[in-house]
């Protein structure tokens, strides 16, 4: 993965931004908004994955938009512009569709932040943010990543062991073989607790449950940090007054409404278009200052 | 060892209580009341995510506040990642998942509250492999709370640790509490309302779905209930580990 610049700065600001982020994305419904947040969403996941986001984008996003676009004009009637009528009888309408459309543009822009905050939010940043407030479901959740790979490291040895006797689940006929396979399972069960108790005992002779316990990553809240979160929370208080005066909202039924120009709604909307972008701008301020010092000899 | 005493036990359910009844009495209706006036009541989706969200505080609040023992977490642990090394094996079959059988037997054999903290905790780490989303929150609260109530029946000894009631039990929490879990929030995030029509067709369009569920649960429980629960009971004679 290239060096993300967003991804460097502390978890807080990373969590609170996606916070911010995918909160606006569920709750904004005006095209302009949508459309802000859509392109926000594209241009950070081609920044994180390269040609793999456009791929991923084009094969899965385009197909499910389109579905989840039919399927509200579908199954809602409600509206007030008569387009045409389907063949069992029900009218489809102007609203419903737009409000489709709209809806599925919602779902697909969720569903790429989400895959941004897959590569940005790593587990460790996860449980170095929540270690603090709630130490024993986090070290639940590092204990469980962990353990993952170590079983299916486990469960190949035992098999290996199982096939030197002949009982794994490549050897016999179907019935053998599921008998082999469940007969591993349960080996691995057995182990898996024996050793975790262990773990425990292990823990606790080293001093678990005592305060200050440090973590694996260290984070530092730097000026950076400082200065990211301020302007964060700057353009986050525009956008989310614009929020509650109305300013971006829209109005699918009966008839489709939004509100008229004015300059306030186009301060929130460019406080809104800076919030969606922020990443990809730090990663091109970074590009432009690494390609400013670099030696030109 | 990890026996509390009894004025602790009964100090932790009213604190539990306490939370929820704030919840429930006043930040939930303020929720909803926000959802009404400031976003003209139709975001349900949003709204029902916050609301989703609050049923974790308690569990969150009461679970930290008792300072658990490192045998008891990592009991959690290990049963969590036995249900997503159980979910990861079976990626190829959509659907066909030991992760209910096995969230329904670690709530049988070690309560309520770990039903719910394995089930909710599977849903959220196996995400990290299959990618987190809008349904994360959905499926820990789904698979969460039927581990809760597979805890409190037991408890209340309307469910029986024989197979056949745990399969009954399992196959009806599958189509019944799961299904609909997903199938509703799948409706809220497509459509601005939730009307009939809309419900019939995610209904009808996810029965499969949660039929094959329903079908693994049963399968799954029939076959390791018994094996699973002897092994569990086996580990807590052995080290002393007592139901919290």
């Amino acid at each position: 993965m290239r060096r993300d610049s967003f991804a460097g700065f502390h978890p807080f600001v990373n969590l609170a931004y996606f916070a911010l982020v995918i909160g606006c994305s569920m709750a904004f419904m005006h095209p302009l908004s949508l459309a802000i947040s859509l392109i926000g969403a594209l241009s950070y996941s081609v920044v994180l994955n390269g040609r793999k986001a456009i791929l991923f984008n084009l094969i899965y996003m385009l197909p499910l938009l389109l579905v989840l676009a039919a399927f509200n004009p579908l199954f809602n009637h409600a509206g007030a512009t008569i387009l045409f009528y389907l063949p069992n009888g029900n009218h489809v309408t102007k609203e419903s569709i737009v409000y489709g459309v709209a809806a599925a543009c919602m779902y697909v822009t969720v569903i790429i932040w989400f895959s941004c905050f897959n590569k940005v939010m790593t587990s460790d940043k996860l449980i170095y943010l929540f270690g603090k407030v709630m130490p024993a479901l986090s070290l639940i959740l590092s204990m469980t990543l962990r353990f993952v790979p170590r079983y299916r490291h486990q469960l190949s040895v035992i098999s290996q062991a199982q096939r030197c006797i002949g009982r794994d689940v490549t050897q016999g006929n179907f019935i053998q073989k599921a008998r082999g396979g469940l007969r591993m399972v349960s080996i691995l069960t057995t182990w898996a607790f024996e050793n975790a108790i262990e773990t425990a005992d292990s823990m606790k002779a080293r001093g678990y449950g005592l305060p200050k316990r440090t973590s694996f990553s260290i984070y530092r809240f730097d000026r950076r940090d400082i200065i990211v979160l301020a302007i964060l929370t700057a353009l986050a208080a525009v956008v989310l007054a614009g929020a509650a005066w109305g300013s971006n909202s829209i109005r699918f039924f009966p008839s489709i409404a939004v509100k008229g120009y004015s300059p306030f709604g186009a301060a929130v909307y460019g406080a809104y278009f800076i919030v969606c972008l922020l990443p990809v701008m730090l990663q091109l301020m970074e590009e432009v200052k690494w390609r400013f010092i670099e030696s030109k000899a | 060892m990890l026996k509390q005493p009894e004025n602790v036990s009964r100090r932790r359910l009213g604190k539990r209580t306490l939370t929820a009844a704030l919840l429930i009495l006043i930040v939930i209706p303020a929720t909803i009341l926000m959802g009404v006036f400031f976003l003209d009541d139709r975001k349900y989706y949003f709204i029902s995510l916050l609301l989703l969200l609050y049923t974790f505080i308690p569990f969150a609040i009461v679970f930290e506040g008792r300072k658990p023992q490192a045998r008891e977490l990592v009991v959690i642990a290990v049963l969590t990642a036995i249900a997503v090394a159980g979910r990861s094996a079976f990626f190829m079959l959509p659907q066909f998942k030991p992760v209910l059988a096995i969230v329904i037997v670690a709530g049988v054999s070690f309560g309520a509250e770990a039903g719910f903290l394995v089930g909710a905790a599977t849903a959220l780490v196996s995400n990290f492999f299959f990618g987190q989303g809008p349904w994360t929150p959905w499926q820990m609260f789904g698979f969460g709370i039927i581990g809760f109530l597979a805890g409190a029946l037991f408890r209340k000894g309307w469910l029986k640790r024989s197979k056949w009631s745990l399969c009954l039990f399992g196959g009806a929490a599958a189509i019944v509490i799961y299904g609909s879990i997903m199938n509703v929030s799948s409706v809220l995030m497509v459509t601005p309302q939730l009307n009939l029509q809309a419900l019939t067709a995610a209904f009808a369009s996810g029965f499969w779905f949660d039929f094959v569920h329903a079908v693994a649960t049963v399968f799954f429980l029939f076959i390791l209930a018994r094996p699973m629960l002897e092994k569990l009971d086996r580990i807590k004679e052995k080290y002393g580990l007592l139901e919290p």
